[in-house]
């Protein structure tokens, strides 16, 4: 019904999506959110927990896609659970992707529009932002595939130098004593990496693409791992140089880490606006995956074509990034995607996935 | 107050009328695109084209791999000049001529199928008319020689044939025609067809007589003079300093001679509506892809125009996406360049009247690149390439740093450079964007006026343009000495491009990257890196990927992409490209 799906992605090019969609927005605030809600230096800890239940989380849905090789979650859901609750919660989750989007937009508009172009329309900035993701998308999930692989080189290696520059103001004696506080504390933590680490919604079209869908299981694992790697790293790296006091005041602690030292002996003296723009490429393959999942959904659910559903989803997501109002209403906004993450893809795929095996649906 | 948060929240009328801009211009704008599309579908025979499957060529990299056949039982159609000869493929070699002359011929002409060069010369011997056939390649045979050693005593053999009435045994006449007949020292016989054909395409002429289960082998190679001059746009320090010339034979055996391989297919098209010029599409039989064989053929066969007066109309008429800035067709003057791409499993088109030869598929990563990297050694190399990459970054994204760091952005770098920068900015009355405009403008006409100068007077206009005017822009207080620096290193890396048609797209977009910085700073910078990398990923040379080579498939193929692996590792070809033979 959908030309679309006839592209396919191999193992490495789903595992590099899988990371790039994982790591967005999400660094620049995750120490301040983790913090506020544990208060504890320990939430290093909090951090990998999380990667570890959304890996889990994301097992029932890589298990629940195998079952129905060559499908996205909007195909088949309607088998599941018959028609009109499949395309109920196909629009749901056609509408999250859509949430993430804007999230991901408003947020970079919000930091680049701060450090970096004040001053600038935020239109003037999201419209560039939006018709460039929309260019890319039209070539298909391998285009979005190809430039994420494209930018990982790039943004991977400025990230590493950063977080080696960043070691000048780093004390261990901040991350010190190690669960001092019992193990409490953390697993209040572990809520909020929730928006951070919203990992498996992705294999819900992604596996569907994939040359090798029996390989999901590795995609999940890599992908999820890696970007745990960087989450840890910033958030171990801004409490150790601000403490848990600094962290929880400042508005993007790991952009203030980056701000709060200087290098002389490098072309560059301060590099937190270096890190930003290239961040911007991350995030832009985020904001077009799940842009792209969106249009996805939406043409397979309603049946019209991909290239239509696109057109027609760029003022829908531009309007909900622009409606919020104000920075706090923006992180507001990021908690209940994370809540809704958690019902949708935390709690959902198992009912659907037992329903699945007493129905006999699927091989 | 739950109501009025939500009524807070609905979108205001200007939020709405934004929406609208932001769904209406791509709309609009892709409308525009499909309707030129359309309106150029029907005026020129490309619209055939495209209806080929996914753009024709190589099979879409994604996931289909593992069904490029060895072999190809099924006869192919070749147009030839205008009729088809049907080819059975594959002829064994331990077959032997057979001393049936038209069975022979034919067998002859059936291995030579895709060789429009191998010439065959029928003739009849002396008195007694038997049949006879000369075989050569044209360009790599004497000609003159041929016909005064081998031609003409051949046919004005009187005097060796008296008295006889009949033609001789096979064994009589071979002793008559090398003792009396044929002025040529170097004669060799073979009884096999491969064998002969080998030969011819080695330089000997091979002479087929009626009765006779041998064949003559005459050395007649031309003599090697150097056909080409050293190719002026692509000059090299090391490596062969010859280049294609005018003479389409010419050329194709230089490439002959380049690679003398039997599997080298040179097959002839005929292109031009009123004036007819003769085209050689050449590639070789067992590496490249048979697809990508069959596409470039089919669109060449589109080709609907007066005159093709040099290859870049053929590129022009032949390239996947015409309103892209970047080329999707190599054209290059070294046979050495030919010869290299196909044996990656690339094709060539040769036309007459013109020394550019061009290559496809072409991906982003060979217009960087140059043959001299596969010829010094590896470390050299790489750090060589190493080098253009940089220069390509500087000359597409060095002006628009320049603007985003000054206008938008003073902070990122040392405060002492900026000190003295705004310093020596103060007295420059524009804007950072008005005056790199005005630099860059001015040495790109210096470039292209000291382009059409007679060469004594080059240099000279160099100096007076970059030296003195540059001197003096400064002191008038138009531009800062710092933007001198960086237009000069700017248009510096530009020369480094070894392909100067790849130079003049990083000249152009350099100018749109200069606009972007001058709107959006640094982001702009960064929007269009990404816009750029879309429009590269999604563009495609004869269906292989465009930037395949920078995200490629397999890892496999990093190793020829900046790195310049030594040679011993570089065990496989392109797998993009998907050769038949994959190892070499």
């Amino acid at each position: 019904m959908n030309a679309e799906v006839k592209d396919r992605i191999t193992t490495t090019q789903a595992t590099i999506m899988m990371v790039n969609y994982i790591l967005a927005a999400g660094i620049l605030t995750l120490p301040r959110t983790v913090v506020q809600a544990s208060g504890t230096p320990d939430v290093w800890i909090s951090v990998i927990l999380g990667g570890i239940l959304s890996m889990l989380t994301g097992a029932v849905i890589v298990r629940l896609n195998q079952r129905f090789p060559g499908q996205t979650f909007f195909q088949y859901s309607r088998r599941i659970i018959g028609k009109p609750l499949g395309v109920l919660l196909g629009m749901v989750i056609a509408g999250y992707f859509l949430c993430i989007a804007s999230y991901e937009i408003r947020s970079v508009q919000e930091v680049t529009v701060f450090f970096l172009l004040e001053g600038t329309p935020s239109w003037a900035f999201a419209f560039a932002f939006i018709w460039t993701a929309l260019y890319l998308c039209r070539g298909g999930i391998n285009a979005v595939s190809r430039m994420c692989r494209l930018i990982v080189p790039i943004t991977w290696t400025v990230f590493a130098i950063v977080c080696l520059l960043s070691l000048k103001v780093f004390d261990i004696n901040n991350l010190r004593p190690v669960l001092g506080e019992g193990l409490g504390p953390v697993w209040k933590g572990v809520k909020p990496t929730s928006l951070t680490f919203t990992a498996g919604e992705a294999l819900f079209f992604l596996i569907a693409f994939m040359d090798k869908p029996k390989k999901a299981m590795r995609v999940l694992v890599v992908g999820t791992c890696i970007p745990t790697f960087f989450y840890v790293a910033a958030v171990v790296l801004t409490i150790g140089a601000f403490s848990v006091d600094g962290v929880v005041t400042r508005t993007w602690p790991f952009l203030d880490l980056i701000r709060s030292f200087e290098v002389d002996y490098l072309i560059f003296e301060r590099f937190e606006s270096l890190l930003l723009v290239i961040w911007i490429m991350q995030i832009f393959c985020t904001f077009c995956i799940a842009f792209y999942g969106a249009a996805l959904g939406m043409s397979q659910i309603l049946n019209k074509k991909f290239h239509n559903c696109l057109f027609a989803l760029l003022p829908v997501v531009y309007v909900i990034s622009e409606i919020i109002p104000s920075i706090n209403a923006l992180f507001a906004f990021g908690t209940g995607i994370g809540n809704w993450a958690i019902v949708l893809f935390g709690c959902m795929p198992l009912p659907l996935l037992i329903i699945a095996r007493l129905r006999r649906i699927g091989p | 107050m739950v109501w009025k948060t939500i009524a807070g929240l609905f979108p205001s009328w200007s939020m709405l009328f934004q929406g609208f801009i932001i769904f209406i211009v791509p709309v609009a704008l892709t409308r525009t695109m499909t309707w030129i599309g359309a309106k150029e579908g029907k005026v020129s025979t490309r619209g055939l084209r495209a209806e080929g499957t996914k753009g024709g060529g190589v099979p879409s990299a994604a996931g289909s791999g593992g069904n490029v056949q060895k072999s190809n039982p099924a006869p192919r159609k070749i147009k030839e000049g205008g009729d088809s000869v049907s080819v059975a493929d594959h002829v064994s070699a331990s077959m032997t001529y057979t001393g049936q002359f038209q069975e022979d011929l034919q067998k002859f002409k059936e291995m030579s199928a895709d060789m429009a060069d191998v010439n065959v010369r029928e003739l009849r011997i002396g008195a007694l008319q038997i049949k006879a056939a000369l075989l050569f390649v044209d360009g790599l045979t004497d000609k003159d020689g041929m016909d005064r050693n081998i031609l003409k005593p051949l046919m004005n053999a009187m005097r060796p044939f008296e008295g006889m009435t009949t033609a001789p045994e096979a064994n009589v006449l071979k002793n008559i025609i090398i003792h009396q007949v044929i002025l040529v020292s170097e004669i060799e016989f073979t009884a096999n067809p491969l064998m002969s054909l080998q030969k011819v395409l080695f330089g000997s002429a091979v002479l087929l007589v009626e009765g006779m289960t041998e064949v003559f082998v005459m050395g007649t190679p031309k003599g090697r003079t150097r056909i080409g001059e050293e190719p002026v746009s692509e000059a090299l320090l090391r490596g062969p300093r010859i280049g294609f010339t005018e003479t389409l034979s010419d050329n194709t055996a230089m490439l002959r001679r380049n690679g003398q391989n039997t599997e080298l297919a040179m097959i002839s098209f005929t292109v031009g509506k009123r004036i007819q010029k003769e085209m050689v599409l050449t590639y070789i039989k067992d590496i490249a892809n048979e697809e990508l064989v069959e596409e470039v053929k089919r669109r060449i066969r589109t080709i609907d125009i007066d005159d093709v007066k040099e290859s870049g109309y053929v590129e022009q008429l032949i390239e996947d996406n015409y309103l892209s800035p970047f080329q999707q067709i190599q054209n290059t003057e070294r046979p050495d360049r030919v010869m290299a791409a196909l044996l990656e499993g690339r094709v060539a088109i040769l036309l007459d009247g013109t020394p550019f030869a061009l290559i496809m598929p072409v991906t982003f990563a060979m217009l960087l690149q140059s043959p001299e990297d596969y010829y010094d050694r590896w470390i050299a190399g790489s750090l060589l390439r190493v080098l253009r990459f940089l220069a390509a970054t500087i000359s597409l994204f060095g002006p628009a740093l320049y603007i985003s760091f000054l206008s938008f952005h003073p902070g990122l770098i040392p405060t002492k450079l900026v000190i003295s920068i705004i310093n020596s900015r103060q007295g420059v009355p524009f804007p950072s964007l008005i005056e790199a405009l005005i630099m860059e403008v001015s040495i790109e006409i210096l470039r292209e006026a000291g382009l059409r100068l007679p060469k004594p007077i080059g240099p000279a206009m160099g100096i007076v343009g970059g030296l003195i005017i540059g001197q003096a822009a400064v002191e008038a207080g138009i531009v800062s000495p710092i933007l001198v620096i960086v237009v000069a290193v700017t248009a510096i890396s530009s020369f480094s491009m070894p392909m100067y048609s790849a130079g003049i797209t990083l000249r152009m977009l350099r100018f749109v990257a200069m606009f972007f910085a001058a709107t959006f700073g640094l982001y702009g910078v960064i929007l269009f890196f990404l816009l750029l990398s879309s429009h590269l990923i999604k563009l495609k040379s004869f269906g292989v990927p465009y930037l395949s080579m920078a995200a490629p498939y397999r890892i496999r193929d990093w190793k020829d992409f900046i790195i310049r692996m030594p040679l011993q590792f570089m065990k496989r070809r392109p797998e993009l490209l998907k050769p038949k033979e994959p190892r070499r």
